[in-house]
């Protein structure tokens, strides 16, 4: 347990300086640019005032709009976490049962139009997708609202989030990777001596080499797709016209509100952070409790 | 030079040298073949718009053949101004071409300096290179090029210079787990007992005949995510301006008409992505299980 926690310790540090490292960039940049701004000057005492405000999440308020940017964020930061959980679910959700069948070596003539399938999905571009599922959705079906949340979801709110969800679910992609990840990956560890041992004791293949095969690849490379599926998001919200994080950033752009944007790249910085932490603490507690 | 490949080529078939196109299975064979098909066409609309013959103008506005369905005279049709689709799908590759191998320069070379120097000198440099490039891989890229956009105001050229730039770590990671693996090997031992000196062992052994395959696959699949980030950056509007012609920007034009039925405006630059994307992809993969290389996107 000690040593859990000092693994944790190490790696938080690192966290931390990583963050503050990307603060010190953008602040950078931020005095890089051309014309003058609020905030902007201020040397290395500056930078100290722009940390301090950082962490404690006073954010201040937007030279553009005049609103106060936390509660501009924070509720656009929620959607966007929800968006981007709820894609990575229904990409692994479709991913894995095809890497898992193309594993097996009796399967390979089906499994290879599975897996140019999965090519075909992850490499469409996402705003057609998701104009082509309005108009089908729209025009000839109905039964799902189109556009988001609260505006005619009739009593069930949650239904308005199934259509952005599933769309950046199918287009983020990386459907193909996790499709061939988890395929090689298992395919490999099913031939490795222990499996077949467990094959001869009688027990379920997939079932022993499902740690090693499925569990862990998959952890560390869900976690490692969070930066793009966020890069995503902006082009999935601006169709969806999604009250998220990525459509604040676009359209912080359009107005050239660089507070904003700056406080967004810190936040999901912040939340990228936080994953790459939560995913090397539960790959390291995953070996320690094998070995 | 084959002789420098022995432990890794000879493995197959009881130790003799197998040719890389006899070691291929169906399956990399076909996708290999349809992603070098994919680079043809690229490679050959690109000259065609440099050229600027074979096809027609396209800016030529001819408000008499709106919504042309297509035909043997425009091949995909026309679009809202009259102007001829194929001629810009094929105008269209010149918005990310040469971005796009800007892009794979930039992410080449210096992905390949700091790795080499992470893993040929781990004692002094892995630490600082790696904290710099941890800090350059944490920003989410479409935000960092956001940033980019509102402080620059820049061409695409400068757009895929700083996507260049967030795909270093990537490579360098690659390379370095590669330069790690090939110390321990008798003959980096060997070579320095020779007394051939470091830039040989570094640029011939290691860059050269090593780390070639793991270069071509990365540039393939950032060729790939460049045209991704063209098109999107340019489907929001933000990235190659309307008369200059960009596949995502048509797409973006082509949609207002979709729900009127009038499908073929953005479904066949769409299509055009998704063929482009999906080969490059493709290509990138098969490479990479023919080469037996573990190289992600």
């Amino acid at each position: 347990m000690s040593r859990f926690l000092k693994v944790f310790s190490r790696e938080l540090a690192n966290a931390l300086l990583l963050v503050i490292g990307v603060t010190a960039i953008l602040y950078l940049s931020f005095n890089l640019m051309p014309g003058t701004f609020i905030g902007k000057g201020g040397g290395v005492e500056g930078y100290l005032n722009l940390l301090k405000r950082l962490f404690s999440f006073r954010f201040g308020v937007s030279p553009v709009s005049g609103r106060d940017i936390k509660s501009l964020v924070l509720p656009a930061f929620r959607n966007t976490l929800l968006l981007t959980f709820g894609s990575l679910f229904v990409s692994v959700l479709i991913a894995v049962p095809i890497g898992i069948f193309s594993a097996y070596r009796r399967f390979k003539s089906y499994s290879w139009a599975l897996s140019i399938f999965s090519y075909i999905i992850s490499s469409i571009p996402v705003f057609f997708l998701g104009y082509l599922v309005l108009y089908v959705v729209a025009r000839y079906t109905g039964f799902l609202p189109v556009f988001s949340v609260s505006a005619s979801a009739r009593g069930m709110p949650f239904l308005s989030f199934v259509l952005p969800i599933v769309v950046l679910g199918l287009g983020n992609d990386s459907i193909s990777e996790i499709v061939r990840l988890v395929g090689g990956e298992l395919e490999r560890v099913m031939s490795l001596d222990y499996v077949i041992a467990a094959k001869a004791r009688g027990e379920n293949m997939l079932q022993a080499s499902v740690h090693e095969g499925i569990v862990i690849p998959l952890i560390s490379i869900v976690f490692s797709k969070i930066p793009f599926i966020i890069g995503g998001a902006v082009v999935v919200e601006h169709v969806f016209n999604w009250p998220g994080m990525g459509r604040l950033a676009f359209q912080a752009t359009l107005d050239r509100d660089l507070p904003v944007l700056i406080i967004i790249a810190f936040l999901s910085v912040l939340f990228v952070r936080t994953t790459t932490l939560l995913k090397d603490m539960i790959l390291y507690s995953y070996r320690t409790s094998e070995s | 030079m084959k002789r420098f490949y022995f432990e890794k080529e000879t493995t197959d078939r009881g130790g003799f040298y197998v040719p890389l196109y006899r070691r291929a299975s169906p399956v990399d064979a076909v996708s290999i073949g349809y992603g070098l098909f994919v680079v043809a066409y690229l490679v050959v609309f690109f000259i065609i718009s440099l050229t600027n013959s074979f096809i027609k103008d396209p800016m030529q506005v001819d408000i008499g053949q709106m919504f042309m369905s297509p035909s043997f005279e425009h091949l995909f049709g026309t679009d809202f101004l009259g102007r001829d689709i194929f001629s810009r799908i094929v105008k269209g590759t010149e918005a990310f071409f040469l971005p796009g191998l800007l892009c794979i320069a930039i992410s080449t070379l210096f992905g390949l300096g700091f790795g080499i120097l992470a893993g040929y000198y781990p004692r002094y440099c892995a630490g600082a290179v790696f904290y710099v490039l941890n800090i350059v891989d944490s920003i989410p890229r479409f935000i960092f090029i956001l940033i980019i956009i509102i402080l620059f105001n820049p061409s695409i050229y400068v757009i895929m210079i700083f996507v260049g730039i967030t795909s270093i770590p990537k490579t360098a990671s690659y390379i370095k787990a590669k330069v790690e693996l090939l110390k321990k090997n008798r003959f980096m031992e060997a070579s320095r007992a020779l007394g051939l000196s470091q830039a040989t062992i570094i640029f011939k052994h290691i860059i050269w005949i090593y780390s070639k395959t793991v270069l071509i696959i990365q540039a393939t699949l950032r060729m790939g995510e460049s045209v991704l980030i063209e098109t999107s950056l340019s489907y929001l509007g933000i990235g190659v301006q309307e008369p200059a012609p960009s596949w995502g920007n048509m797409v973006a034009m082509g949609k207002d008409f979709f729900f009127q039925g009038k499908m073929w405006l953005s479904t066949v630059p769409a299509v055009i992505i998704l063929m482009t994307i999906m080969g490059l992809y493709l290509l990138g993969d098969g490479l990479n299980s023919l080469y037996n290389e573990k190289v992600s996107r």
